[in-house]
């Protein structure tokens, strides 16, 4: 039960929802120890269970019909750079990170909340969890190169919101 | 010096510091020539810094008790149905009439409708199994009647809903030995728990709902999932290792369950 925590929240980062997060955590172990003789020593047992959490709601999107992480995914891999609003951001003008530095935690939390699917997972998976790309793309059923792309593009988009809210805070 | 796309793929494994030396020093003399690079690395290694410093914070929603709760008990379950694999599988030629039974009084009642709940049946299985297991093991805890006076009151009271009589379930050899109303989804559920021939029995009966019915394997359990007049009965129990003490059984539990029904 160690993981049940961070399980439940990226449960609650995919579902949005309290009770649908624990319906998906529950029926991720439940699935775990039901191949538990599939898991492979050696291996990454956190990695796993989250492998699952990603697949159940996924299968969970395709049952009813609202496959929005895909459609999602779809539409932000075929964007270019050009469509991510961080662009005229002059290093001259501000030092990134000074600006940042001073962003409250609910703000930080409403960014990556109003990030698209595709971009908040990949996003929080690298940075909350801390898995490794090859992990994350496993996880996602994505190649190694689309992971690093989303956390990419997620993080940019981060930057703006929270740059324009920076006046809002001073 | 390399363009702009031939590094694009290092910059975040630069961001994030996990790149080789050679990789790095050639992203280090891109983005010393390349403001547009250099810009968009500096937003997003502040970003990746924010998200370090604020991670204990955002990592701060932990899970409620009673999901901890019920995965320990799918745990608890797991270890023992691997320790019990060999097992009859009789619950399901016992318990599947019982869901037939149901169908047909559902059919020819006025309220045959189904209307799926966003659970699956297997996992409203494992929830209520998980329940079951967890409540006999806390029975002395939780706030369980054992007065059938008393829990026939709270049921119809909070339900309005008339739970089987002591005396139906005492001819079908099932003692009750408490009920308490429980947290269920977003709502309550009566739960009624059974002895029957000295193995623990659950009855749970959620209200406003409807589903097929359905015979589910959970780990060293069956569940027996019907609905009626609006309401969704789940009857859990461990499997028996006597296939021929089961079959006697039938006729028995089936009329208590249906007695549950109304």
């Amino acid at each position: 039960m160690a993981w049940v925590d961070s399980l439940y929240r990226t449960a609650l980062r995919l579902t949005h929802v309290p009770a649908d997060a624990e319906d998906l955590v529950q029926e991720t172990y439940l699935k775990a120890f039901r191949a538990a003789d599939r898991f492979q020593a050696g291996t990454n047992l956190r990695a796993w269970l989250f492998t699952i959490l990603h697949n159940t709601a996924r299968n969970r999107a395709r049952d009813r019909a609202r496959d929005t992480v895909t459609a999602d995914s779809e539409v932000v891999d075929r964007a270019d750079d050009s469509a991510v609003a961080w662009a005229g951001t002059s290093p001259a003008e501000t030092p990134e990170t000074l600006l940042l530095r001073d962003t409250l935690t609910p703000d930080l939390q409403a960014a990556v909340e109003a990030l698209p699917d595709a971009f908040r997972q990949a996003v929080w998976l690298r940075d909350v969890e801390e898995f490794s790309y090859a992990e994350i793309a496993e996880m996602l059923a994505i190649p190694v190169g689309t992971v690093m792309s989303r956390i990419s593009r997620g993080r940019r988009l981060l930057f703006d919101r929270l740059q324009h809210l920076r006046p809002v805070n001073a | 010096m390399p363009d702009c796309t031939s590094i694009d793929s290092l910059i975040t494994p630069y961001v994030d510091g996990d790149i080789g030396a050679p990789e790095r020093r050639l992203v280090d003399e891109h983005v010393r020539r390349c403001p547009p690079c250099y810009s968009r690395v500096s937003a997003e290694r502040a970003v990746f810094e924010l998200m370090r410093t604020k991670r204990d914070e955002l990592a701060s929603v932990t899970a409620s008790p009673a999901l901890r709760d019920r995965c320990e008990a799918l745990r608890r379950l797991s270890s023992a149905a691997a320790a019990g694999a060999g097992a009859a599988k009789a619950w399901r030629t016992r318990l599947a009439p019982l869901a037939v039974a149901a169908g047909v009084v559902a059919a020819t009642g006025a309220a045959s409708m189904y209307l799926l709940t966003e659970r699956s049946s297997s996992l409203l299985a494992a929830e209520l199994t998980a329940d079951h297991v967890k409540c006999f093991g806390m029975k002395s805890v939780l706030r369980v009647t054992d007065d059938p006076a008393e829990a026939e009151r709270t049921m119809a009271s909070t339900f309005g809903w008339h739970m089987p009589q002591p005396e139906a379930a005492a001819q079908a050899g099932m003692e009750l030995l408490g009920a308490r109303v429980c947290l269920y989804g977003r709502g309550l559920a009566a739960h009624l728990m059974y002895l029957h021939n000295g193995e623990p029995v659950s009855v749970f009966m959620i209200p406003k709902t409807s589903r097929p019915e359905s015979v589910v394997d959970v780990m060293g359990h069956e569940a027996a999932i019907w609905s009626t007049g609006g309401r969704t009965f789940v009857l859990v129990a461990r499997e028996p290792e006597n296939q021929a003490e089961a079959a006697a059984d039938l006729s028995r539990m089936t009329a208590v369950v249906q007695t549950a029904m109304h």
